[in-house]
């Protein structure tokens, strides 16, 4: 219940962000001068602004004079100005976003004006030519989704779910074990002294325990792709499997806490608890750029955190054409299950109490 | 010998729960436990079964040393547990199933011998029931057919009629001489001592941790210097004395 409730909140979060994402047009002031009349720039404006093109023009535009231009960046009613004096020159008031993308817009004009001017100098036939190629340029760079797909950073917040969701299965795991240890119950204490061999046991107590949390796990994708309509993509069969390894980690490590902690049963769910949430939130479940705070600063942690890997694997199917990534998390997920359960096995097997 | 225990040692931190403590229990007989509170009785079966560490002493059970994964020795033993040891999620005739399963892996040699054990606990009635429906009587009877459905050869009863009544103790009492007589040897661990004098061949008096005597409930009588009128508790107090213990 808890993903469920969790990813219900989730969505009513950030059900806005995409839609807050949307470009924002600059407000650009222009210094109306003789030399901005003159100049092609005048035209190169008019062609990003909004007076020409509300829905996809950049800029909207303000000619004034300096002191007008002075007074509304004061007021911060323009993120900058352009002043015409013997070349363009960009005045802004402070950084930011917007004053970046008015600085890249100035100096690729500045130097593809220089460019041009050059190459006319050179071979005035060239005009046409340049004009073409101007005009084409636009066409050289299309933003292109391998899979169709579009970058969304929400979908990270519930990508993290779900792989807390397979961590919660340690809880289940742990289950399993302390109902095999004869220190933890009655029950148990009986079937250690039944001829039964520990693996099988431990075996088939997981396989049970991976049938049911995994049905738990499919019921939550259920929930955040048709009812909280987050997308996964469409590729199905990698998406259950990678819940299943996710699923079956989840187990393996609450078994192994479960084995290798000789606490009370109440201390081991407390350790357990803390460090799934701990995972969650290194896999970017609170807070999402701690993901790739991580994967920057120490890219190892990223591999050894299972719940990033789950969550990444998730991305990777989302957003990339290729397995490649996928099978690398699918890979480290079934590391770690068979180290985790070998562990488990090697700590109960011949194991007697020091008291029961 | 079924049993062999010698020199058997099993600390818990600076207190000494088991004191060089030796044991055998020879086959076919009945053969009972007794001690005060915290002489060991609980530790010394737990030990014997290989359930817990040992820090001195040697176990051999059928003439094999004991191990937690002496397979075969336990497919021989049976257990019935201080604490009832069944799942409340299971009815009467699931838990009995469980457990028999553990030991039995013919299905039907399994059904046969798990109807079986129903009939000889007096459970017929309550097959269906789950535990939590059950009274403590018929708790206990249920606890007995999950260690014994399997018909072992060996069968070890830890205090197995507490808080039971006179008429369920009884019954308990008569189905563990049936079980002798059927060929099973019996180690009986109690703190009733009428139960041990009806039902037991051979006594053991534990406390702290040591073999006090050990003996029929004649030779008994004879090393604690009372007459032949004298019951087995008048016994156990003259060998163990009267100052209370804690547990």
């Amino acid at each position: 219940m808890f993903p469920i409730l969790l990813g219900t909140l989730f969505n009513l979060a950030f059900s806005n962000l995409n839609k807050a994402e949307s470009f924002v047009k600059i407000n650009l002031g222009i210094i109306d001068n003789t030399e901005y009349q003159k100049s092609p720039l005048k035209m190169t404006i008019a062609f990003v602004s909004t007076e020409n093109n509300e829905q996809n023009g950049m800029f909207r535009v303000t000619l004034t004079d300096v002191a007008g231009a002075d007074e509304l960046l004061k007021n911060n009613k323009i993120d900058g100005y352009i002043l015409m004096n013997k070349g363009a020159t960009l005045v802004v008031k402070q950084n930011g976003l917007n004053q970046s993308i008015l600085k890249s817009f100035l100096d690729d004009y500045n130097q593809s004006s220089a460019t041009y001017a050059s190459i006319l100098k050179s071979d005035p036939t060239k005009y046409q030519e340049l004009l073409l190629n101007s005009a084409n340029r636009l066409d050289f760079l299309k933003a292109s989704s391998s899979t169709n797909a579009n970058p969304d950073t929400t979908l990270n917040y519930f990508y993290s779910l779900i792989a807390m969701a397979c961590l919660y299965g340690g809880f289940m795991g742990m289950n399993e074990i302390l109902s095999i240890q004869a220190d933890m119950s009655s029950q148990a204490a009986r079937l250690n002294l039944a001829p039964v061999h520990k693996m099988r046991v431990l075996v088939y107590d997981l396989l049970a325990a991976v049938a049911v949390h995994y049905s738990t796990i499919l019921i939550v994708l259920a929930y955040v792709s048709f009812v909280l309509k987050v997308n996964f993509g469409d590729k199905i069969f990698f998406i259950m499997l990678l819940s299943l390894l996710g699923s079956m980690t989840g187990l393996a490590f609450g078994a192994f806490v479960g084995a290798a902690l000789k606490k009370s049963e109440g201390v081991k769910i407390g350790i357990l608890t803390g460090v799934t949430m701990s995972l969650s939130f290194f896999a970017g479940m609170m807070y999402v750029d701690i993901k790739y705070m991580i994967a920057k600063a120490a890219p190892i942690m990223a591999y050894i955190n299972p719940a990033n890997v789950i969550t990444d694997g998730f991305y990777s199917l989302y957003y990339y054409d290729t397995y490649s990534r996928f099978f690398v998390n699918a890979g480290i997920l079934c590391v770690f299950i068979f180290v985790l359960c070998f562990l488990t096995y090697m700590i109960l097997r011949r194991r007697r109490y020091a008291s029961i | 010998m079924i049993i062999q225990v010698k020199d058997l040692v099993k600390k818990y931190g600076d207190l000494v729960a088991l004191d060089h403590f030796n044991l055998s229990v020879n086959e076919g007989e009945v053969f009972g436990l007794l001690g005060p509170n915290g002489s060991g009785k609980t530790t010394a079966i737990n030990c014997i079964l290989a359930l817990l560490t040992i820090d001195n002493g040697t176990v051999e059970i059928f003439d094999k040393p004991m191990s937690p994964d002496a397979y075969d020795i336990k497919r021989d033993i049976g257990i019935v547990m201080q604490n009832v040891a069944v799942f409340n999620e299971l009815t009467v005739f699931e838990n009995i199933n469980y457990f028999c399963g553990l030991y039995i892996t013919d299905k039907k040699l399994r059904a046969t011998l798990v109807d079986e054990a129903i009939e000889f606990v007096g459970l017929n009635e309550f097959r269906k029931f789950y535990p939590k429906k059950l009274s403590g009587g018929l708790l206990r009877r249920l606890n007995i057919a999950c260690g014994i459905a399997h018909k072992p050869k060996l069968i070890i009863l830890d205090e197995p009629t507490v808080a039971v009544d006179p008429q369920s103790r009884n019954n308990i009492l008569e189905g563990i001489m049936r079980l002798n007589e059927l060929g099973a040897t019996i180690i009986y661990t109690s703190h009733y001592m009428e139960e041990v004098e009806q039902i037991c061949s051979r006594i053991m008096i534990m406390d702290k941790g040591k073999s006090v005597a050990l003996g029929t409930k004649e030779e008994l009588r004879a090393l604690a210097g009372l007459g032949e009128a004298a019951s087995l508790n008048d016994v156990f107090l003259e060998l163990t004395g009267t100052e209370l213990r804690d547990q």
